[in-house]
This record gives C-alpha cells, sequence and structure tokens, in this order.
C-alpha cells in the first residue's frame, strides 16, 4: 500500500524508513507550504487549531500524490489532537476520498478493529525486514536531533553569516537516503565535525533562550515561521525543551509499559500548576520553571491560536517570569500570522534581553571593582 | 486573559467579585472527569490554578480534585475528603448521602422531552453553562421561546442514552459535552426540525463537533445553526439569525 503521513518538523526522514520496513511505500508529502495551508483551511472547520489544519493539507497533497493510505497518530484527551484522526478521516470522506485511514493509539474497546488495523499495517512484511526497518527508523530518528541541536548551537557561533542551516540541510539530505545503521553513523560522525569548522572559536557567548509550548508549534518549522532559525540569525543560542526522541520514548515506550511518570514535571510545576492538563501544558509551565532555574536569559513560548492547555499555561507564565526574574515572550501563530510583525516581536523581545543582560553585566562589574 | 473562553472568563469574574466582597474561602473543585474514560475538558483542569493567579494569597481555595476517569465512586471520596476539613464524619457522610439522592432524584427526573408536533423543536447543544446561562448565550432560550420554539438542550437527555447515542461512531468523543451533544443528537434527530449549537469562541471541543454533527446529518439534512459567543457579541445579530433560523424551518416544514 502506498501511505501517507502528515509532516512533523524533520520526522518523515524516520517515518520513512519505518513504513518500508513494513512493507508500504512511503508517500512524503511534499514539504509543507502556503499552499498547503491554504487546502488544510480550505477543508477544515475555522476555529479548529493550526497543526489540525496543515495536517490535514499534508494528507490531502500526499494522496493527490497517489498516496491510497493514511497514517495518523491518535489518542485519548483532553487534547484536540487525539481526536484530529477521526474527524479527519471524517473530512475526507465527505470529500468523496476513498482511503485507508491508520490511526495509531492505544486500543480501547473494539479490539477487533484495531487488530484489522494492526494486520493491514504489517501486512506485507516479515518481521526480519520490520526490526530492521524501525531499527534503523530509531537511530535516524536520534541522528536528526542530533544534527538539529547542532544546528541550534552552531548558528549564532557561525564564522560566515547564512551557513549553518544549508549545511544542516544537505546532511539532512544524506540522512534520508542513508540504508543502514552505519552509514547514519558516518553522517553523524562528520556533521559533527562539519558543525565544528562553521562556528567561530573566539565567538561571545551568545544569548541563551530557552524554547517551550506545544510540540507541534516547536517542531515544524513552518507553523512557527522558522523560530529557531530565525532566533539563530539575531544571535541567540535556542535552548530546546522538546525533543521528539523523548516524546516517542515516553509516550510510546514507557506509556505502553506504564513506565512512563509525570512526577517529576509536577514537581517541578509546584505552585503553579498542580497536574495534568492536556498537551503540553504541564510541560510548558514545568519547564519553565526548570529554565529559570538553569539562569537563561529568556523563555519563548510558542502555542496555536484556541489551544486550550497552552492557554492556561500562558496565564500561569506571567507568575514565573515574576517570580524567577526572567523574559517571557509568548508567541501565538495561527494561518493570519504574518512574517514582518513576528520578525519585530523577536527582536525587540532580544532586544530587552540583550540589555537586561548588559546591565546586570555592568552592576556586577561595579560590584567587583567597588570592592 | 485574552484567548481563554467566555465561561473561563465569567468564572474568574464571579471569583473577583466575591473576594472583593470579602469572602476569603472559595471552593473551585478541579473537575478532571465526571464519567469513566471521559474528560471535562483542557479549560477546567487548569481552573483552580487559573484562578489562583487573580486572587491574592490571603484567599484560601478549597480544591477537592474530582476525576472519575478510573471509576465514578472517586468523586464520594473526594467530597468525604473536603467535607472531614469542616465537620464530624458522621455529618459529613450525612450530607453526601443527601446530596447523592438528590442528584439520584434530578437524574431520574431526566425524561427525553417529547416532539410536540404543533410547535417548531429545536435541539441546542453546546456547553451548558453556555446553554444555561441567559447572560452568556444572550438570552438565546428566551428568544427562542418567544418565537415560538420549543427548545430541548443536551441536560434533559439521561447520561446513558447519550452513551448509546454514541455508539454509532467508529471512535467515542472523550469529552462529556461532545458525547452529551453528539447522543442526544442521535437520539431525537428525527424528533427535531432542527441544531443550534452555541459554544464559547475559540472552545476546542466544539470545533471537532461541528463536523461530528454536519457528518451526522448530511444522509437526512437537517439545518444546523452554529452560533459563537464571546465578550463582543452583540444581541441585534442574534437575533436576526435566529428569526432567519426559524423563518427557514418553518418554510421546511410547509414543504
Amino acid at each position: 500500500m502506498k501511505i501517507t503521513f502528515p509532516h512533523l518538523g524533520n520526522l518523515y526522514i524516520a517515518a520513512e524508513s519505518l513504513l518500508k520496513g513494513l512493507g508500504h511505500e512511503p508517500v512524503t508529502p511534499p514539504p509543507t507550504s502556503r499552499r498547503t495551508l491554504e487546502l488544510g483551511s480550505y477543508h477544515s472547520p475555522d476555529e479548529v487549531c493550526l497543526p489540525f489544519k496543515i495536517s490535514l493539507g499534508n494528507m490531502l497533497e500526499g494522496l493527490a500524490q497517489g498516496a491510497d493510505g493514511v497514517l495518523m497518530i491518535g489518542g485519548w484527551g483532553p487534547c484536540r489532537l487525539g481526536y484530529y484522526a477521526e474527524i479527519q478521516r471524517l473530512i475526507l470522506k465527505a470529500f468523496g476520498k476513498q482511503v485507508e485511514f491508520i490511526t495509531l493509539e492505544v486500543p480501547r474497546g473494539r479490539w477487533g478493529e484495531y487488530l484489522g488495523r494492526f494486520r493491514t499495517l504489517t501486512a506485507s512484511t516479515d518481521l526480519r525486514t520490520f526490526w530492521q526497518g524501525a531499527r534503523l527508523s530509531w537511530v535516524k530518528l536520534k541522528a536528526v536531533e542530533e544534527l538539529e541541536l547542532h544546528a541550534v548551537s552552531a548558528q549564532p557561533r557561525e564564522k560566515n553569516e547564512g551557513t549553518v542551516r544549508p549545511y544542516l540541510r544537505r546532511q539532512l539530505e544524506l540522512l534520508r537516503t542513508a540504508q543502514t545503521v552505519d552509514e547514519v553513523q558516518e553522517i553523524c560522525d562528520a556533521a559533527s565535525r562539519g558543525f565544528r569548522e562553521l562556528q567561530a572559536h573566539d565567538a561571545v557567548r551568545p544569548l541563551r533562550l530557552g524554547l517551550v509550548g506545544e510540540i507541534y508549534t516547536v517542531l515544524e518549522p513552518f507553523a512557527n515561521l522558522r523560530l529557531e532559525e530565525r532566533l539563530g540569525s539575531l544571535g541567540v543560542e535556542v535552548v530546546r525543551t522538546i525533543s521528539l526522541v523523548e516524546w516517542v520514548r515516553n509516550h510510546i515506550f514507557k506509556k505502553a509499559v506504564g513506565l512512563y511518570s509525570l512526577a517529576p514535571l509536577r514537581r517541578l510545576a509546584a505552585g503553579y500548576l498542580r497536574g495534568f492538563i492536556g498537551g503540553h501544558g504541564l510541560e510548558s509551565v514545568a519547564r519553565s520553571v526548570a529554565l529559570a532555574r538553569q539562569n537563561l536569559d529568556g523563555i519563548v513560548h510558542i502555542l496555536p491560536l484556541s489551544c486550550m492547555p497552552e492557554i492556561v499555561a500562558r496565564a500561569i507564565l506571567p507568575r514565573i517570569s515574576e517570580d524567577h526574574g526572567i523574559p517571557v515572550l509568548s508567541l501565538i501563530v495561527d494561518e493570519h500570522t504574518a512574517e514582518a510583525g513576528f520578525q519585530t516581536r523577536l527582536e525587540a523581545f532580544v532586544d530587552l534581553v540583550q540589555r537586561r543582560v548588559e546591565r546586570f553585566e555592568g552592576q556586577r562589574q561595579a560590584r567587583l571593582s567597588g570592592s | 486573559m485574552e484567548s481563554i473562553c467566555l465561561p473561563v472568563k465569567a468564572f474568574v469574574g464571579h471569583v473577583i467579585f466575591l473576594v472583593r466582597h470579602g469572602l476569603s474561602l472559595l471552593l473551585v473543585p478541579q473537575l478532571i472527569s465526571v464519567f469513566r474514560r471521559e474528560w471535562t475538558c483542557a479549560n477546567l483542569l487548569g481552573l483552580p490554578d487559573l484562578v489562583r493567579q487573580y486572587v491574592s494569597e490571603d484567599v484560601r481555595l478549597l480544591t477537592p480534585v474530582l476525576d472519575a476517569r478510573r471509576r465514578v465512586s472517586q468523586h464520594a471520596w473526594a467530597y468525604l475528603r473536603m467535607g472531614l476539613e469542616f465537620s464530624p464524619p458522621a455529618r459529613v457522610l450525612r450530607a453526601w448521602q443527601r446530596a447523592r439522592d438528590a442528584q439520584q432524584e434530578y437524574d431520574e427526573s431526566r425524561i427525553p422531552p417529547a416532539p410536540s408536533r404543533g410547535a417548531l423543536h429545536v435541539l441546542l447543544l453546546g456547553p451548558h453553562y453556555v446553554a444555561a446561562d441567559p447572560y452568556l448565550n444572550g438570552n438565546l432560550r428566551a428568544k427562542l421561546a418567544e418565537l415560538g420554539v420549543q427548545v430541548s438542550i443536551a441536560a434533559d437527555f439521561p447520561e446513558p442514552l447519550t452513551a448509546e447515542g454514541c455508539r454509532y461512531l467508529r471512535k467515542r468523543p472523550y469529552w462529556t459535552n461532545t458525547r452529551r451533544s453528539i447522543g442526544s443528537l442521535e437520539y431525537c434527530r428525527d424528533a427535531i426540525d432542527g441544531v443550534i449549537s452555541a459554544a464559547p469562541f475559540g472552545c476546542g471541543a466544539e470545533a471537532m463537533q461541528s463536523v461530528l454533527i454536519s457528518s451526522h446529518i448530511s444522509e437526512a439534512p437537517l439545518p444546523h445553526l452554529q452560533l459563537f459567543v464571546d465578550e463582543h457579541s452583540g444581541t441585534a445579530g442574534l437575533e436576526t439569525r435566529l428569526e432567519a433560523f426559524c423563518d427557514l424551518l418553518e418554510r421546511k416544514r410547509n414543504g
């Protein structure tokens, strides 16, 4: 079966390997673009959040390229994401598309149906190919994240402006075509040297801003208007708190065997939020506290319009900002977010943080020379 | 507090009003779930912490955690624990039993409304807070009554009926309110002339629900009016839309 799937950052690299291992032909939709969003918005209800519209657009573009199946993740709430797949299936059906819709989620009731879905997914594979595909996919997922992290720290220190991001794109392209685990390892090693060469060694310490928020808008460059890249070119090192590898490890491997615990996050968020509120709400609050304790220069919080868990987090962040003395910028994105306004807000925030850091530095110097 | 939904804004407004009038102990339960395997909504999950942002430290919030995701009996324990802070066990137990009986009586008194052949009959869907509060919904129900329309809301239907009504879906909605709405629509679709859904602007579950409703009524078309309320909603526009909708229903009925 030809299977398409929605984009999430560079997840497609790992997803392709996984689907190949399952004996299917992956149909990766074209990179998310304005057209994807318009296509998705046209078929979505108005009030639904941005990730829904983009992922629906991805599916439609993938189907237009000849896919006859869709792979999507599900869940059991309270975030809307868990119900995306079902609604998207209904929309595609109303639209007259006959597609096999495969939702990956923890089964609940109706075991026969889940078993059927699992069978369609694994129909044309043997255990050996599947294992190789799954292993390659996991290794690639980790490699992609490693490269991205290299880029995030290299970009504010780059020797020649605008060299790191194109280099990252080239390496990701190599990674996509890699066939074996060893090949992936080689690419990673070469890239880590490559990134080092692109950096100036006498660079000043860049500003460090933490990035928290809803996972899709944090990881998908189209949805956040290439936020990391923009911050990088403003000379900021972005400290990520959301990692796809961790997400898969926690929500798929650990949760399946009941080992995932929210206790560390709850401890961090104590006094601000008492527990899980769906989506990444608790994580946004807890990670912000953690970032503040690590003495970062500021926090950028990003969320899609009308994302309920993040709205609650957003109402709480100002108090964390006040208590810990750390500037926080909340950015809401939707399909109408304009680039110019977004860039201006980022620049203004970076300016503010820069001046704060300089002022503190000045005070520290004065104290040192005074005593 | 922009971008949060209207009912929560109203709730925080009530809280601030009460605190200004000198109250120092407020009951703000954390309503996680009222039925097994269902959620209320993300905003309600964070409500006590949200309220905390708007009241000073010396106001105490009483926050029992009501979470029936695993078993509904958890509610009993939450109430009992809360009561023990104020009264001896025997008295708490009596109060709980009285409350439970009252709830049961209410549940049993809910019989699905019978269709009347005379007047137009409309099903009003949406979060109960919006459907029931005349100020938040722009006095919707009174206006419909003026137009001679009989209105049912999802809360008029007994819970087992609405749970049964969702059976046809491949995946059961995990928000209690959506399950109630879709279930009651499925139950009474042949007896009603139209559906009105009134939701707060920015409500996550409602956006999903609109697709469920439209796919549900796609085979046998049923007029559906979708209203979103926020603090900027005007009453004149609402009246015009309701009148137009009722005209449409009237014309449809007379063929």
